[in-house]
């Protein structure tokens, strides 16, 4: 087991942004984190990554409780994220950003830089090499000098999963990666995670667009008003009375609609 | 022949602007990780009350006063650097400007050390301890044709000179290394690079504690240049202005920070001839160049513009 989310909870003032969710991740599989807006997938992300910590709860990531750890720790554990609204280091070239993303597994600190020490040219010349294989993975590699906010939009989401790539995380979570794609970007985006999941890596997504999710994850749990309201393979979870009721309404609901 | 070249007055300056430049580099290193300091001006005083208390009343060669009073300049901004963490943006320009003014009120209270606002006087002077350096090497000026005021002047422009590259070169390096990388990532968005695996806290205190070093040595060396300091030379106003050299050359950039320091230093002289309205046609210069070029006058696409031409003209070669 990768990740394990046990009864978490997250209270924003009086609001209930999720409430008693657990659900766990096994080793390889790509997992889908559903549900209409709102419902706190995207809390449980920022949690995952402590960017906020859980009101109750624990969060378990290879057998070891990383609840309240600091973010950096935890993406030097092996979590990296990519995010809903890109925020890449816009002003820097594309290759600089993905380096950036090797940062917790290089060491050279200010001394070995300045004097360029041998261990530091050697650290510094992996660590491109390594960014400009992970462009030629998700095709960028053409555009590496080019400054990250001048890359099109499908573009910036394929480097910022790039950059999550660089520091060799065990477990990657996309946040909706095929929002704003068209269907064409879309296939090429199944393509990619498909090779990072070969690649031994597991995957967390977040998305709205329903084939790709269906298509793409192993298995997938579905969230509404920060609730889990059901879990299971993407048939089961297509069949599923509840998700059906919570995507399209009840037949009442369309009536008065 | 040497010494009809060697004009005291221009090496004054000349060394002016070394330090000039030592001080927007100190506001453009915080800058680079995000932090916008005004804090410069109390740690530059920190630094030069240091060196001159210890110098005075210790007998310590300068430069060891020096590096003392830089080191302190620099744990000092370790110390203020933890809890302004919390603070960005204008909020850590307002606290560092008010760090400023008490270490100024400090020096101008606490009488029994720092003779209040009076100021210290009597602190050696670098040129005339390399002099007399010199002296005991058995080189005289009159060697090299040159007075022994110009010769005081030329080995503290040196000095300054030779210092001064060897920080560029530092600050250059660090930025084209890991450090430098993670200091612009978090200056372009904290969260996201902390999500990257960066210790923001680290990184920050270090680039804001550099700051203050480089502060408290540019500061130690005014001392040491003037011999006479007093706390009105660590005010307010010359905050604003080292603020202004990084803005005005360009924040983005450490070659703005140096352009800026020499611009800014020389205009006042070069405007000598108008006396009276040097400082109005200062003034009006920034309020233009504010409105024009709100970036300050070298940024990155200019110098990459500047870098293409480089090129294209070594292809037609």
């Amino acid at each position: 087991m990768v990740l394990e989310i046990r009864n978490v909870s997250k209270n924003f003032g009086g609001i209930h942004a999720l409430k008693d969710v657990s659900f766990q991740i096994q080793e390889g599989e790509i997992y889908g984190l559903i549900g209409p807006n709102g419902a706190g997938k995207t809390t449980m992300f920022n949690l995952i990554t402590n960017i906020f910590e859980p009101t109750s709860g624990q969060i378990v990531f290879n057998d070891s409780n990383i609840t309240g750890l600091k973010s950096y720790k935890i993406t030097e554990q092996g979590i990296c994220r990519t995010y809903q609204n890109i925020r890449l280091f816009s002003q820097m070239s594309a290759l600089k950003n993905v380096m950036v993303g090797g940062h917790c597994r290089s060491t050279s600190g200010v001394f070995s830089s300045v004097f360029r020490t041998k261990k530091q040219k050697r650290e510094e010349k992996a660590l491109t090499e390594k960014a400009e294989e992970l462009l030629d993975l998700v095709g960028l590699l053409e555009h590496k000098d080019a400054l990250a906010e001048n890359l099109a939009y499908g573009q910036q989401r394929r480097l910022e999963i790039a950059r999550a790539m660089a520091s060799n995380p065990k477990l990657l979570l996309l946040d909706e990666p095929a929002a704003g794609m068209n269907e064409k970007e879309t296939d090429s985006l199944y393509d990619l995670i498909k090779l990072i999941q070969s690649k031994g890596i597991t995957v967390l997504i977040i998305e709205h667009d329903m084939p790709l999710v269906m298509k793409l994850c192993d298995r997938i749990t579905v969230l509404n008003f920060g609730e889990k309201l059901a879990e299971g393979t993407p048939y089961e979870i297509q069949n599923n009375e509840a998700v059906i009721e919570a995507y399209l309404g009840r037949e009442e609901d369309v009536d008065i609609a | 022949m040497l010494a009809d070249f060697i004009n005291p007055y221009h090496l004054q300056i000349a060394s002016f602007i070394l330090i000039n430049i030592l001080l927007a580099i100190s506001v453009y290193v915080p800058l680079s990780s995000g932090q916008l300091s005004l804090g410069s001006a109390g740690f530059m005083g920190v630094g030069a009350y240091t060196s001159a208390l210890l110098t005075i009343h210790f007998d310590l060669p300068i430069f060891v006063g020096i590096l003392i009073g830089a080191s302190v300049a620099g744990c000092l901004g370790i110390i203020i650097g933890i809890p302004s963490l919390r603070l960005s943006g204008v909020y850590l320009a307002i606290a560092t400007l008010g760090l400023g003014e008490v270490i100024r009120v400090i020096f101008v209270n606490w009488e029994s050390l720092t003779k209040g606002s009076i100021g210290l006087t009597g602190i050696p002077q670098m040129g005339r301890e390399l002099l007399n350096l010199a002296r005991d090497f058995g080189i005289q000026p009159a060697m090299f044709g040159l007075r022994n005021n110009q010769f005081v002047y030329l080995m503290v422009f040196v000095i300054l000179f030779i210092l001064v590259t060897a920080t560029i070169w530092f600050v250059f390096r660090q930025q084209n290394s890991r450090v430098g990388r993670s200091f612009s990532s978090i200056q372009m968005d904290e969260k996201a690079a902390e999500s990257m695996g960066i210790n923001i806290t680290y990184f920050k205190v270090l680039s804001f504690s550099q700051g203050a070093f480089l502060a408290g040595l540019a500061g130690a060396l005014f001392a040491h240049v003037m011999g006479y300091i007093s706390p009105s030379d660590f005010s307010y106003h010359r905050a604003v202005e080292i603020l202004i050299f990084t803005v005005f050359g360009g924040s983005e950039v450490i070659i703005g920070s140096i352009f800026g320091a020499i611009f800014l230093t020389l205009i006042p002289e070069v405007l000598r001839f108008v006396s009276e309205y040097r400082y109005i046609i200062y003034g009006i210069m920034l309020v233009i160049l504010m409105a024009v070029r709100p970036q300050g006058i070298l940024d990155i696409q200019l110098l990459s513009k500047f870098k293409r031409l480089k090129r294209s003209k070594g292809g037609v070669r």
